[in-house]
């Protein structure tokens, strides 16, 4: 009888499935002779080692790079307690060991004078512009701050904690915070990005590395800390440290933080044996605010899309952030600290984005109507920009981005003016509205695939509310005209034919009225 | 206008009939009832009281007690006895007594726990106490699932659900784990074969997370009636089981028939097709309006039978009051046919084991049965949708030519006398185990000493460790690769893609009309196959194998399409050897390659054979375990061909008795006869599982081999053919006598 061993290699030609977790290899000659006993190598990793190699394997980035300097990096690295057992690509670093009642874990501290320029902006424009964020906190926790969420809190700061208690709201600061829970003041946020080894929030999901910024005002600078564990057992510690760092702060700044970082946080405070309290940090999460601003107008919304199209950020010899769960794995099984140099890096660079994307929004929603420069080129940009700061409660600033949109004439921006006027019609601003559709209307009339969606609003406007069926009718007829014109392949589409006998019962109707008049 | 019979005239009618091979009575019994526990909660009865329950049946009274003192339970009881009650009576009082008291029911389909849903929720409604029950499945909206996690007090769901939406997922359901104090396995003896030994390491895995939440629940499971409830309720949740088996529940008079159709053609033994016959028996019943369900093998013969009994509702408009049911029909057009049943709009229905389970279609009056289902316990199963508690119920069973069906119908004792099959996991299947091993450390970190089942699985634990996917420090692995185990593991089947059907008749509209596995498609959805559903035949079009899609279009023809599968199998290692002087019986492992060949167009009215074609599809090789005896000597003077064709028989006769004496599909086992072993050079016959890895049966047919040996031999012997049929060794015979040298050939084995 052979040895479990001896089966699992032979049952692994059958299995179906690779048990790394690489795309099955395509190159195996499968079925004949002796199953391979599993020492072949995976072409997949192969290949990703060879791009590797390619690749300068340090992470530092080039000194002085002349527009935007991440050589800032570790410039003011202060270390605080020098370990020479560590290894030596972690003390490059300025990494040492922490230790606290759960075990050891790694820190690297990187403090940040409050002039250091990430991108457009430096980092200390954020303590003018952060409570201007506050709209956004209160549309992303609304469900927590709804009626009976004060009371709530309350007795949850009044019930004893007990051991396995999670994360309990922190005690806001001062009275007058304590009023307004959802208050954004830049010494409340805690900006957060992990490092994690697989995708998804389930329980196997383990974030290695934790990133994350705090302003310490008195001593005027941004601390960016990263923790790492260096095996699974450093985890709780690594938890520990981060619950305490988040006493105090009441709102996670991330991207995507709101379904994944902090989820995957709460399995693992769980899987170490705290439980939730209840109470959670409140989440200011710019991933959804980026896609509301920039869903069309940049190629994607990834966080490195946006730094270098938006928010003026260049990086040097980045390493993937998809890349660094492969890097760590790596490191586990070799001890080599040098993987790691690169994702350290990135996640710094990630932390400081944060930062500088709040700012953006913070000066978004606090740009006062006299200041130009904020004005994005794109049309749809504008309309959505409009749009959002007009959902934040900006409706004063909103106005005058419409009004830049609507005094465009290039072709662009003429696209939005039958979702700019359909916003005048809600607001029963009618008159404005018409002004549009006659607009969208004539633009219609010239274009080689017309839409009639002007004409019909306009034609239901006259009928309507201001029962001229003549100039409704004249209206409709035209629509059925350019529906007409319309370069046909043959068979209509059941969209189109809907428009068109929609548009023929309209006409009736128009005609029936105007000949009764 | 003629009058309709009513179904005691039709049950007199039918004693007269001369295929009757054998008429057996069941008597009604009286209820057995027992008074409410005194300490269950006054809500609760009196609900139970406005519900017509005034006092308990023995066996739910029995699951009460027991379940209440903590004991984990198996309930057997037959087809509408009150189960639930075993389970809910508990549970409810549970959370009647502690509002944060959780319970996790598992079903094993989707649309039982939904009928499980609204049962349980009636009862409720009535208590008068907040108690929220919901189901989550694949359908439950990501809205009502965060509800479900945080408040649900019974949880209801299925093994599926379980092993890939719940417990990789544990730390959203604490309180769900933290309060668990029962976990209720309905139907449990479906968990048998590949299902039921993925199921076991499911339960291993919800086990270990109750660990570590700090709960330990107990363990009700129902089952219908099978040789071992006990002993496989034990090997499924690995906790120890008090078997609950006293039912009191009542019943009315059942008439449980053996029909034999008549020979056809006498030196053959042919006889007329079961199909036919049913047809025939079955639109009686329905022309009487008499509530009819119909039970065929495989999703082809329920297609076959549903065309020509809807016949009868040609000119009905609307939905027909006529329908089939089997998988692959979507859940939709399921339930809906289950509701009709249930109130009566529809009338018939031709269903395969599919409707076996606890489906509530209410009670049918009759049940006819194409055929014999393969077990004895399947076969109760079936006659358990017909009968009432009170008044009369009939269940026809019409026999097929294969051997087993005529063994049954001419020795009815085997039947009406023994006890039913054994059902049989093995969820130490290296696959199955590798594969939950994964997804357990993935869920939770894996201890160096912790247990996982009876094998001790540090070996595997350190060769996932060597393939990366664990990561080990200290006396601990920890999960370390980036993907989610449990969506590469499918629980039912061994490959976890389906092959889509796609509708083109309507280019402007293609749909998909249903799914089936990928050993099933090599046979079924070939290019050019004829696939029926719902009644409507389908011809294959192209079948992608690459992307797992089977193009069809509707057709009207004449012929349904039957495939050939070409096997070659390879001994890989031999663990067990019985020698016997001039035979040797082993045990061991083997790699199987199988090839679809040809297919043969059948025509439907007289099953002859119209035309064949080729079938382009690549091979597929399965390693797994197998049986084999092999001849070491055999008589010189038998000559090649006799041997081949002996060889041929004796398998033929195997794999029918196979499955019935270890209880699985039929599909689940094969048997493959060799005239040459290319290991040996020697006369072979194998009998292999259709699992990678194996699941068991095979090795339960090396230890039992001397009792399948004399069972198949009595097959042979007891066959009223001459010299070989197709309902023995087939009839292919050149040699004379083949008949006594199989059973020679056997009994030298």
């Amino acid at each position: 009888m052979s040895s479990i061993r001896d089966k699992l290699n032979r049952l692994k030609g059958t299995s179906g499935r690779t048990e790394t977790s690489a795309p099955p290899s395509n190159g195996e000659a499968g079925g004949s002779g002796q199953p391979s006993a599993g020492q072949a190598k995976d072409p997949a990793a192969e290949e990703r080692e060879a791009q590797e190699s390619t690749r300068p394997s340090s992470g530092l980035p080039a000194p002085s790079a002349p527009s935007e300097p991440p050589a800032a990096i570790g410039r003011s690295t202060r270390s605080i307690r020098v370990d020479n057992s560590l290894h030596p690509a972690f003390l490059k670093l300025g990494i040492s060991e922490q230790r606290n009642a759960y075990g050891e874990f790694l820190l690297r501290r990187i403090e940040y004078p409050l002039d250091h320029r990430h991108g457009h902006y430096a980092l200390g424009e954020l303590l003018h512009y952060a409570p201007y964020l506050e709209p956004i906190a209160r549309r992303q926790n609304k469900a927590r701050l709804g009626a009976g969420a004060a009371e709530k809190a309350a007795a949850l700061s009044k019930k004893k904690p007990s051991a396995k208690d999670l994360y309990r709201l922190p005690r806001p600061e001062t009275a007058e915070e304590s009023e307004n829970p959802s208050a954004t003041g830049a010494r409340r946020l805690l900006f957060l990005d992990t490092e994690t080894t697989g995708l998804g929030v389930g329980a196997g999901n383990v974030p290695f590395m934790i990133g994350f910024a705090c302003y310490e005002e008195e001593r005027g600078s941004l601390f960016v800390e990263q923790t790492l564990i260096r095996h699974p057992g450093e985890e709780k510690a690594m938890l520990h440290y981060l619950l305490g760092r988040m006493g105090g702060r009441t709102h996670l700044v991330t991207f995507n933080g709101r379904t994944f970082d902090w989820p995957v946080l709460v399995n693992r405070f769980i899987l170490n044996g705290w439980r939730p309290s209840g109470a959670e940090p409140f989440h200011l999460d710019f991933l959804h605010p980026s896609r509301a601003l920039w869903r069309n107008t940049l190629e994607s919304c990834r966080l490195s899309r946006i730094e270098g199209d938006r928010l003026g950020i260049r990086r040097h010899e980045d390493v993937p952030g998809s890349l660094a769960p492969e890097l760590y794995m790596r490191y586990l099984n070799d001890g080599d600290a040098s993987h790691l140099e690169g994702v350290y890096l990135h996640n710094e660079l990630d932390v400081l984005t944060l930062v500088t994307l709040s700012t953006h929004f913070g000066a978004l929603l606090a740009s006062d109507p006299e200041d130009e420069t904020a004005l994005p080129e794109a049309a749809e940009e504008l309309y959505r920009t409009a749009a959002w700061l007009e959902l934040h409660g900006e409706q004063g600033k909103a106005e005058r981005l419409f009004a830049e949109l609507i005094g465009r004439s290039d072709a662009s921006a003429e696209r939005w003016l039958l979702p700019a006027a359909d916003r005048f019609k809600k607001q029963g601003r009618y008159e404005q509205a018409v002004e549009l559709w006659v607009r969208a209307a004539r633009k219609a009339e010239t274009a080689a695939f017309p839409a009639v969606a002007a004409h019909v609003e306009l034609a239901m406007h006259y009928e309507h509310r201001c029962r001229d069926y003549r100039l409704a009718l004249e209206y409709a007829e035209r629509a059925l005209e350019l529906i007409q014109r319309l370069p046909g392949s043959g068979r209509e589409s059941p969209k189109r034919r809907e428009e068109r006998e929609a548009l023929l019962h309209r006409l009736e109707r128009l005609r029936r009225k105007s000949r009764t008049l | 206008m003629i009058t309709k019979k009513t179904l005691p005239e039709m049950i007199a009618e039918l004693r007269t009939n001369e295929n009757i091979a054998y008429w057996h009575e069941m008597e009604p019994q009286e209820a057995r009832t027992r008074p409410f526990p005194e300490d269950v909660d006054p809500r609760i009865r009196s609900a139970l009281q406005r519900r017509g329950i005034a006092e308990l049946y023995t066996h739910q009274e029995s699951a009460y007690r027991m379940a209440a003192r903590g004991e984990n339970i198996v309930a057997v009881t037959p087809t509408a006895s009150g189960k639930t009650l075993c389970y809910n009576l508990p549970v409810l009082q549970a959370i009647a007594k502690d509002d944060t008291s959780r319970a996790l029911y598992l079903f094993p389909t989707k649309a039982l726990a939904q009928d499980q849903m609204s049962e349980l929720n009636e009862i409720i409604q009535e208590m008068g106490i907040d108690i929220k029950s919901y189901t989550y499945d694949g359908d439950t909206s990501p809205a009502i699932r965060q509800l479900v996690r945080k408040a649900g007090h019974i949880v209801i769901t299925n093994p599926d659900m379980l092993h890939s939406a719940i417990l990789p997922h544990h730390t959203k359901w604490v309180s769900l784990f933290e309060n668990l104090k029962y976990i209720v396995i309905d139907e449990l003896h479906t968990y048998r074969g590949v299902f039921g030994s993925h199921v076991a390491n499911v339960i291993r895995r919800l086990k270990r997370i109750c660990r570590f939440y700090g709960s330990n629940p107990v363990f009700i499971c129902t089952s219908a009636t099978i040789a071992n409830p006990k002993e496989l309720a034990e090997q499924l949740t690995g906790s120890p089981m008090r078997l609950v088996d006293d039912n009191g529940a009542p019943r009315g008079r059942k008439h449980f028939v053996f029909y034999n159709p008549p020979i056809v053609n006498v030196p053959l033994n042919i006889r007329k097709s079961s199909t036919v016959e049913v047809n025939q028996l079955a639109k009686q019943f329905l022309k009487n309006k008499i509530q009819t369900i119909v039970f065929a093998r495989s999703r082809v013969r329920v297609e076959i039978i549903l065309s020509h009994i809807q016949e009868l509702v040609k000119n009905e408009l609307g939905p027909k009051s006529i329908r089939g049911y089997r998988g692959g029909y979507l859940p939709k057009q399921r339930r809906e046919i289950e509701k009709g049943l249930r109130d009566g709009d529809i009338l018939g229905v031709v269903s395969t084991n599919a409707l076996e389970l606890g489906v509530d279609i209410g009670q049918l009056q009759v049940c006819v049965m194409t055929g014999y289902p393969g077990s004895i316990a399947s076969t109760w199963q079936q006659a358990g949708r017909a009968g009432r508690r009170h008044g009369e119920a009939l269940i026809v069973m019409v026999a097929s030519s294969t051997p087993i069906d005529q063994y049954i119908v001419q020795n009815p004792d085997y039947f009406f006398e023994r006890s039913p099959e054994q059902a049989r996991i093995n969820p130490e299947n290296l696959i199955i185990l590798v594969d939950h091993l994964r997804c357990a450390s993935y869920e939770l970190p894996f201890k160096v000493d912790e247990e996982f089942g009876p094998l001790d699985v540090t070996d595997i634990l350190e060769y996932l460790q060597e393939e990366r996917v664990l990561h080990r420090n200290g006396d601990t692995f920890y999960w370390a690769a980036q993907s989610f185990p449990a969506s590469e593991i499918s629980l039912r089947s061994a490959s976890q893609e389906n092959v889509v059907i796609v509708d083109q008749s309507n280019v402007a509209a293609v749909k998909i009309i249903g799914e089936m596995d990928r050993f099933s498609a090599m046979t079924l959805l070939h290019d050019e196959a004829i696939y029926l559903h719902q009644g409507v035949q389908y011809q294959v079009e192209k079948l992608d194998w690459e992307n797992k899609k089977a193009y069809v279009r509707e057709v009207d023809v004449e012929y349904y399409t039957d495939a050939n599968l070409a096997v070659n199998l390879k001994v890989l290692e031999i663990d067990r050897t019985r020698d016997r002087g001039h035979a040797a019986v082993h045990f061991g492992e083997v790699s199987v390659n199988m090839i679809p060949t040809i297919f043969k167009k059948i025509k439907m009215t007289t099953f002859e054979n119209i035309g064949s074609g080729p079938i382009h599809l690549p091979e597929e090789e399965l390693h797994t375990s197998a049986a084999w005896l092999e001849l070491k000597e055999v008589d010189p003077e038998l000559g090649t061909k006799a041997l081949e064709q002996l060889l041929l028989g004796i398998a033929n006769v195997l794999q029918h008795i196979v499955p019935v004496m270890v209880m699985c599909d039929r599909s689940d086992v094969h048997v493959t006869p060799q005239i040459k072993a290319a290991h040996t050079g020697l006369p072979t016959v194998f009998i292999h599982d259709h699992y990678p890895g194996g699941i068991g049966l095979a090795e339960d047919v090396y230890k039992r081999f001397d009792e399948v040996k004399e069972a198949a031999a009595n097959l042979i012997r007891r066959c009223p053919c001459k010299d070989g049929c197709p309902s023995c060794i087939g009839n292919e015979f050149e040699s004379l006598d083949a008949k006594s040298k199989s059973i020679q050939l056997l009994s030298s084995m």
